[in-house]
């Protein structure tokens, strides 16, 4: 039996659609401050304001990150959730888990917290919401020696790094994802379970740029795979796909007749920069323009592949904020190698770079690509000793002025004025 | 010139027991020794919190540090 009327809630049980309602009122059954979770929403929707605090010094020994206070402020009315604290556990490479893995996790959440679970939290953790803060040491501590799981990130520590599935199920990677995001995650455990930085800090790793992970809308560091040679094309397959023999995207749309495959309508006329063509019944690439959009590649798996000298473009800068606005990473590294033989050192030697500057410049709160707009690209990229590509400028400049550095000016700003007016006259 | 890692600590313990503010971002530390790199400064708060003569204060987004004296428990800041 309800503990508390809920009028307003019990109204997002009346769609189509599966209601967190209905299940939380299920996980009541055995997990009584359930109601009190339902209790303190539809207080909230009442009140039109939230009844959560969150923040707190809760966490477990050695560890300043992975753990969120949450309290209500109103334990009187709901005691139940007067502790309800968020734990985030990193998720497995890829979010690859057995079942055997989940059954074992909900059971140890039902026995330490709430029961209740978020698959997964935007950064990719496994979030498990609702605890008392005596029971998280004793969670953790069956997480790690049960489990063999660790504590993902939060606060302003490295967060819990995110790789798509990479080569392990895709053919377009261009490096193995997992092994780059677990040899990262290894090395930088200090930073991911202790505050390190100014603000939060996130890296992705997506194996193309179709980005499955969306690095590049998320992460301050975006690992994009890419290619630096040509596509590769079998003609052979292209005439297929013409002739209708090859279904496009995979099948992808096969659930509806769209008509006969166009590849000039739906590849060539789509391509951004106009670089494909037909010529004498083969399909042509000006692989100089390509920007790597993946479009054709994905209508014509069969005939189209990322070229053979792959690696990764970098990327820097993306953050998703609720208030002002999501904010694109931008590219920085072109393209460098991504070798597991050499522990990834370039790209770890540039992730360390980026963050001593940040460290030293960035103000508290600020996330790298605020930091970056606040001193200007071209500063950033100095401090990064890179040269500027043509791909980080935006727009074309609208002033006429050209700033010069005294050091890029032959004989600096001293000069003899004497001597200049002798053949300039004023 | 740089202080020593003993005299750094006691210059964030001081620091973090005298500031008018209870909680501090890792940035205020900065200060205690111009000369030690942010890296530095970082390792020796989170040595001083094994120690618990720091802790941590975490909104969530962002974690701050403390003498356990002076923070307190369960009051909010800032988003998620």
């Amino acid at each position: 039996m309800a503990k508390h009327e809920t009028p307003l809630l019990d109204q997002l049980e009346s769609g189509p659609w599966p209601s967190f309602v209905t299940d939380l009122k299920q996980q009541a059954a055995t997990k009584p401050e359930c109601w009190d979770i339902l209790g303190i929403l539809e207080l909230s929707f009442k009140d039109r304001i939230t009844h959560w605090k969150h923040g707190g010094i809760v966490g477990v020994f050695g560890y300043g990150g992975g753990i969120v206070g949450r309290y209500a402020d109103v334990p009187e009315l709901f005691p139940g959730v007067e502790h309800f604290h968020t734990v985030r556990v990193a998720q497995p490479s890829s979010k690859y888990y057995s079942s055997a893995n989940l059954r074992q996790l909900c059971d140890l959440w039902e026995k330490h917290g709430s029961g209740v679970t978020n698959m997964h939290g935007s950064t990719g953790d496994i979030i498990l919401l609702g605890t008392r803060t005596e029971n998280l040491e004793p969670f953790f501590w069956d997480l790690t020696h049960d489990m063999n799981q660790d504590l993902g990130g939060s606060g302003s520590n490295l967060r819990t790094p995110a790789n798509c599935i990479g080569e392990s199920r895709c053919e377009w990677s261009c490096y193995d994802t997992e092994e780059a995001c677990y040899k990262l995650t290894m090395q930088y455990q200090d930073e991911i379970h202790r505050p390190a930085f100014p603000y939060k800090f996130k890296f992705k790793f997506s194996g193309c740029p179709n980005d499955c992970v969306a690095a590049i809308a998320r992460s301050d560091i975006s690992v994009i795979g890419t290619w630096k040679d040509d596509i590769r094309i079998d003609q052979a397959a292209v005439k297929e796909y013409i002739a209708g023999n090859y279904p496009s995207n995979g099948g992808a749309h096969s659930g509806r007749d769209w008509g006969k495959f166009d590849i000039t309508k739906e590849v060539i006329d789509l391509c951004p920069t106009n670089c494909m063509w037909m010529e004498g019944g083969e399909l042509k690439i000006d692989n100089s323009e390509c920007t790597r959009c993946m479009h054709c590649i994905n209508v014509m798996p069969r005939a189209l592949r990322p070229g053979a000298e792959k690696g990764a473009s970098v990327l820097v800068g993306a953050k998703a904020p609720i208030l002002d606005g999501a904010q694109f990473s931008t590219l920085v590294l072109p393209f460098i190698p991504m070798s597991a033989d050499n522990d990834f050192e370039e790209l770890v030697e540039f992730i360390e770079k980026v963050w001593d500057w940040w460290m030293e410049v960035g103000k508290n709160r600020e996330r790298v690509g605020e930091t970056m707009q606040r001193v200007g690209l071209p500063t950033f990229i100095k401090v990064m000793e890179l040269e500027p590509i043509p791909q980080m400028v935006k727009e074309p400049r609208s002033n006429p002025y050209v700033f010069w550095a005294e050091e890029e000016v032959e004989g600096g700003f001293e000069r003899d004025v004497e001597e200049f007016r002798a053949k300039h006259a004023a | 010139m740089a202080l020593s890692k003993d005299e750094l600590k006691a210059a964030i313990i001081e620091k973090a027991t005298k500031s008018p503010k209870p909680q501090l971002y890792i940035k205020d530390f900065y200060a205690c020794d111009p000369d030690a790199k942010p890296r530095e400064i970082k390792n020796i708060a989170n040595e001083l919190v094994r120690e618990q003569k720091l802790m941590f204060w975490s909104s969530g987004s962002t974690t701050m540090y403390g003498v356990p004296s002076r923070i307190k428990n369960d009051d909010g800041e800032g988003g998620v």
